[in-house]
């Protein structure tokens, strides 16, 4: 699973770091660490990374490739 | 009116007393009596509701749509206010009502204040406020919950952590904060302004103090405003602004999780046993309970959303409240479940106004839950007590009668 976190669109609610702390993790700020850039998840966290992505209310997460 | 032809209105206004799609008002005690309803019905096929209350104003319903306009400061600007019918003269309450590029400038400055590793840290002194607040009632074996607990512990949690205000100065700001919000649209300039000249001086005294660097400092030492330092009027609305969000919001949240509670022993008990489940209980009393209904913009030019052609200078409000409750978003969002896996919800707003202090608002409703659970494991709704509420771009709860151990009705 590889994911792309958009920096325009995250705004710091946190969801993802709390639910997926494997996977995304805060910055000084309280926005996602990981903005504006693109990475792949290890297989073992795919499941959290999900649930990180399908609960951002800003939908700034997106799933863009294998 | 072009509306009128969008959207089937059938048996809405017989249902409600007023037709919420078409003559809606926030501050009609209509919506306020039919909440959810009002909101589900507007989520299930009202995109765009409108409101010919003053000036006029229009209501964006959908959870897609909200976020898209939430996003989109360029077109829908915070900069003219989050209330509708706004009065002449009021200040503005920054960085809320501002946009990009000094609402930015601001946010940079206070995002660390209230990011969760600075907001953990307060951790261990809302614990000890929440057993202070339970120390005065317990013995009793019953309370008020709004105004015993619900009311005060925000605002002691962000007065001793964030401002280093006085905490027996909260009664006097939640009044005025209370009346700014709910009460009579020509009184709100003169209540906000209460709040605005005590919390003016105190900034001022602060100010004439060596910075520690707080949060209190910064706001005092401004961000650059259109290569300036900003003016003064403007730090002090800053401060006005965090202090209601801080005071007046989590209050509803509180309120509502222990009503829930209170009439679901199972989930009561789901979460005195396993406390680890707390966290997600709370995100789902957020979406649940939410204490800020609908907020503003300002249309800048002409743009279609949700099937409506907005005109430039229209004002609408982003019904976070109802988009909170949207099936195309969430599935089965009437029933509250404190087990849900995909919590999707607007409560904090969406886009770069989201709530500055929604990691707090978090933390104080977690450590609640834990002390209230731990101390009081099983309570109810007193019998013969109803819940009031009020609503207007905000809600919330009046009053919460609970008993505690098993002499309550769980009805």
């Amino acid at each position: 699973m590889k994911i792309a976190v958009d920096q325009e669109l995250c705004s710091g609610h946190g969801r993802c770091y709390s639910l997926a702390p494997g996977v995304f993790s805060p910055d000084d700020d309280g926005f996602c660490a990981e903005a504006g850039t693109e990475f792949v998840v290890p297989e073992e966290l795919v499941k959290q990374a999900q649930l990180g992505v399908g609960s951002c209310p800003e939908g700034a997460i997106r799933e863009i490739g294998t | 009116m072009q509306w009128k032809d969008t959207v089937d209105t059938t048996g809405n206004a017989e249902r409600f007393g007023r037709d919420m799609f078409n003559d809606f008002d926030i501050d009609d005690p209509k919506f306020n009596d039919n909440f959810y309803d009002v909101l589900d019905d507007m989520v299930a096929r009202c995109p765009v509701a409108h409101s010919t209350v003053g000036t006029g104003y229009h209501l964006i319903n959908n959870y897609e749509d909200v976020r898209k306009a939430g996003q989109d400061w360029r077109t829908f600007s915070s900069a003219k206010g989050f209330q509708p019918n706004r009065g002449e003269g009021i200040p503005y309450l920054y960085p809320e009502e501002s946009d990009p590029p000094y609402h930015t400038n601001w946010r940079r400055a206070l995002n660390p204040f209230f990011a969760p590793e600075n907001v953990n840290a307060m951790e261990e002194s809302i614990r000890a406020d929440a057993n202070d607040l339970i120390d005065a009632f317990i013995a009793d074996g019953k309370c008020e919950f709004v105004g015993q607990f619900a009311s005060e512990l925000p605002g002691r949690a962000f007065f001793k952590n964030l401002i280093g205000v006085p905490v027996e100065d909260l009664p006097m700001l939640l009044q005025a904060m209370d009346r700014h919000i709910y009460g009579p649209v020509a009184e709100r300039g003169e209540q906000l302004g209460i709040a605005l000249a005590y919390l003016g001086n105190y900034l001022k005294e602060r100010s004439e103090q060596p910075s520690t660097g707080d949060l209190i400092d910064t706001i005092a030492a401004g961000v650059e405003r259109d290569g300036e330092t900003c003016p003064w009027e403007d730090r002090v609305s800053i401060l006005t602004d965090l202090t209601l969000g801080g005071i007046a919001t989590t209050t509803f949240v509180m309120s509502g999780a222990m009503l829930h509670l209170a009439t679901h022993p199972e989930d009561r008990l789901t979460l005195a046993k396993d406390p680890s489940k707390i966290p997600n209980a709370v995100e789902e009393f957020v979406r649940y309970f939410p204490p800020v209904v609908a907020l503003g913009r300002s249309v800048t030019k002409d743009v279609e959303l949700g099937g409506y052609e907005f005109k430039k200078d229209d004002f609408v409000l982003l019904n976070y409240a109802s988009a909170s409750r949207d099936p195309k978003a969430l599935d089965d969002p009437q029933r509250l479940d404190i087990n849900r896996d995909k919590i999707l919800h607007t409560a904090f707003g969406v886009g770069p106004h989201r709530c500055i202090g929604s990691h707090l608002a978090r933390l104080e409703l977690r450590v609640v839950l834990e002390e209230l659970l731990r101390r009081i494991p099983d309570f109810s709704v007193e019998p013969g007590t109803t819940q009031e509420y009020e609503t207007g771009v905000l809600r919330t709860m009046k009053s919460l009668h609970l008993v505690f151990g098993d002499q309550g009705d769980a009805s």
